[in-house]
């Protein structure tokens, strides 16, 4: 059977309470909010625990990766996460905020009611505090082959598409592959290596729907598995959760379709 | 540690191409059960208190009975589909899924041999 | 590229918490409550079994099946299939209208989860509204 419940030894227990630090001028902070974080150090032999750092809102920017930040510069130099273009564009802090996966850097902590919970994305392999093992998932990635194929010889200059046929990428091209749909499916959190999960199946769909690839039946073939494809039962939280906007779950009910098509 | 890549694991023994089937049936019972189960549910409301006698006389009507075979046999079909899907994602040990999906089987054949034989005695 | 080796060899890597952290949303409890109905309604099979072999097997086989039926847990139990069927029914058509590429907004899925869950508990009511008035209160 699955484990529904986390193994023993990654049991999260209590941890620490930081205070926020005093304001430039030696004062006490008015206004402050607790982030209850989670933190894993594999150098110690013990059981994650949850921080709890309390911060001063007046001289912290307006989104968790600002709060992190400066967790991170002024109280603790030890937390650690991934962070880069800080815009949404690079997909490095996508996280468990507040119970839904996203991306720190475009979640604003006002949106956030009371203290805000943050933890790696779920039912990963954890390295260190926030940062998950993501190998499986790019692998994943690796496996729909993210690439143009086609078997008519290379065209003199550019491979030629009408703009209703580009049309039909959009809503797919844009995937930032951060993984917050992926870890956010419960049918991923049970079978994480045989089910492709939301975020590799959006991207095989983005191939299926390219009117220049030439590959379609070759990768139809490599999605049919009862696992592969069809683990996704449409419970919507990658939908739900992508910090982008995009519908993975329509994405994967387009390739059913395309299955029974061919198939019936 | 496994000294497998991610990418083999990910791959694994590959694709089955299969899957489509499946999912196909269990679309076609679904449709199939619509209009049955509200026929059910009719019948059912129709049957409320009623006498040994009256459950007799209903399933005698060769409609009644047609139906109600029809009713189990396609509830049958789709539930044997639907406790695969489960299965395959809950049960992952190999002599624990190869067990569970022969009790699957075995309770929709056994039901449905209860019923229909159930069904044909009150017909004849 | 294999596994990175881990510092400590007996202690593996954790596992972040999944279930225990991710916040429920309309369209989860929909997706869980469509399994636990399904497999409910499976298993209910045995009632209908029980109730065709009892018919089949004259009036003395039907009476204990009638009372069984008639007490109030057995009419609890007969509600709950109700709804789980009507619900079943319910949230199946909504799963063929998503199968043809409809509904998958999430604002729209959320608000056709609401719709199946307040439609489920109408019908279950109705239908016991309806057998305890018009059938005057007879069991089954």
């Amino acid at each position: 059977m699955v484990q529904f419940r986390v193994p023993k030894e990654s049991r999260v227990q209590k941890g620490k309470v930081w205070p926020a630090p005093t304001t430039a001028n030696g004062k006490k902070p008015k206004r402050t909010k607790d982030f209850r974080v989670y933190r894993y150090n594999p150098d110690v032999d013990a059981n994650p625990r949850i921080d709890t750092y309390r911060v001063d809102l007046d001289s912290c920017g307006p989104m968790v990766l600002d709060a992190l930040i400066k967790i991170k510069n002024e109280v603790d130099p030890t937390l650690t996460f991934r962070r880069s273009c800080r815009e949404g564009v690079c997909g490095s802090c996508a996280m468990n905020i507040g119970g839904l996966n996203t991306l720190a850097c475009t979640k604003a902590i006002s949106d956030v009611s009371g203290s805000v919970s943050i933890y790696p994305l779920p039912h990963m392999k954890v390295v260190k505090d926030l940062v998950p093992n993501m190998n499986n998932f790019y692998a994943q990635y690796a496996s729909i082959q993210p690439y143009l194929q086609t078997k008519t010889p290379m065209p003199e200059k550019e491979h030629l598409q009408s703009p209703q046929d580009r049309k039909k990428i959009d809503g797919l091209y844009e995937c930032i592959l951060c993984a917050c749909c992926s870890t956010a499916c419960p049918s991923y959190w049970w079978n994480p290596e045989r089910y492709l999960g939301p975020a590799a199946l959006l991207q095989a769909y983005r191939w299926l729907a390219d009117s220049r690839d030439e590959n379609t039946g070759e990768r139809l073939d490599n999605l049919e598995d009862p696992f592969r494809l069809y683990r996704c039962h449409t419970i919507m939280n990658c939908t739900n959760t992508c910090p982008k906007g995009l519908n993975p779950a329509e994405a994967i009910g387009e390739i059913k379709q395309m299955m029974v098509k061919r198939g019936v | 540690m496994r000294s497998q890549t991610p990418l083999q694991r990910v791959q694994g023994l590959g694709a089955a191409h299969s899957g489509t089937q499946h999912f196909w049936r269990e679309r076609i019972t679904s449709v199939a059960l619509i209009p049955l189960t509200i026929w059910f549910g009719f019948a059912a409301l129709a049957l409320v208190g009623a006498r040994e006698v009256d459950v007799l006389t209903f399933f005698q009507h060769p409609w009644n009975a047609g139906l109600m075979g029809l009713f189990i046999i396609t509830l049958l079909v789709h539930s044997v589909i639907g406790m695969q899907s489960v299965i395959d994602d809950y049960v992952q040990q190999p002599a624990l899924k190869v067990l569970s999906l022969l009790l699957n089987r075995g309770f929709a054949w056994l039901m449905g041999a209860i019923c229909l034989v159930a069904l044909l005695r009150i017909v004849s | 590229m294999a596994d990175i080796p881990h510092p400590h060899g007996a202690r593996p890597r954790p596992l972040s918490p999944h279930l225990q952290i991710y916040k429920w949303s309309v369209t989860m409890v929909t997706s869980i409550t469509h399994r636990i109905t399904g497999v409910g309604l499976y298993l209910g099979l045995v009632f209908i079994a029980w109730w065709l072999v009892a018919a089949s097997m004259g009036p003395e086989a039907y009476a204990p099946f009638l009372a069984a039926a008639a007490n109030p847990i057995g009419q609890f139990i007969l509600f709950g299939f109700t709804w789980a069927g009507a619900y079943h029914l319910f949230n199946g058509i909504r799963h063929l209208a998503w199968d043809l590429g409809y509904g998958f907004l999430p604002k729209d899925a959320m608000w056709s989860g609401i719709a199946v869950v307040a439609l489920s508990i109408v019908a279950a009511v109705g239908m016991f509204v309806w057998a305890y008035t018009v059938r005057m209160g007879a069991p089954i």
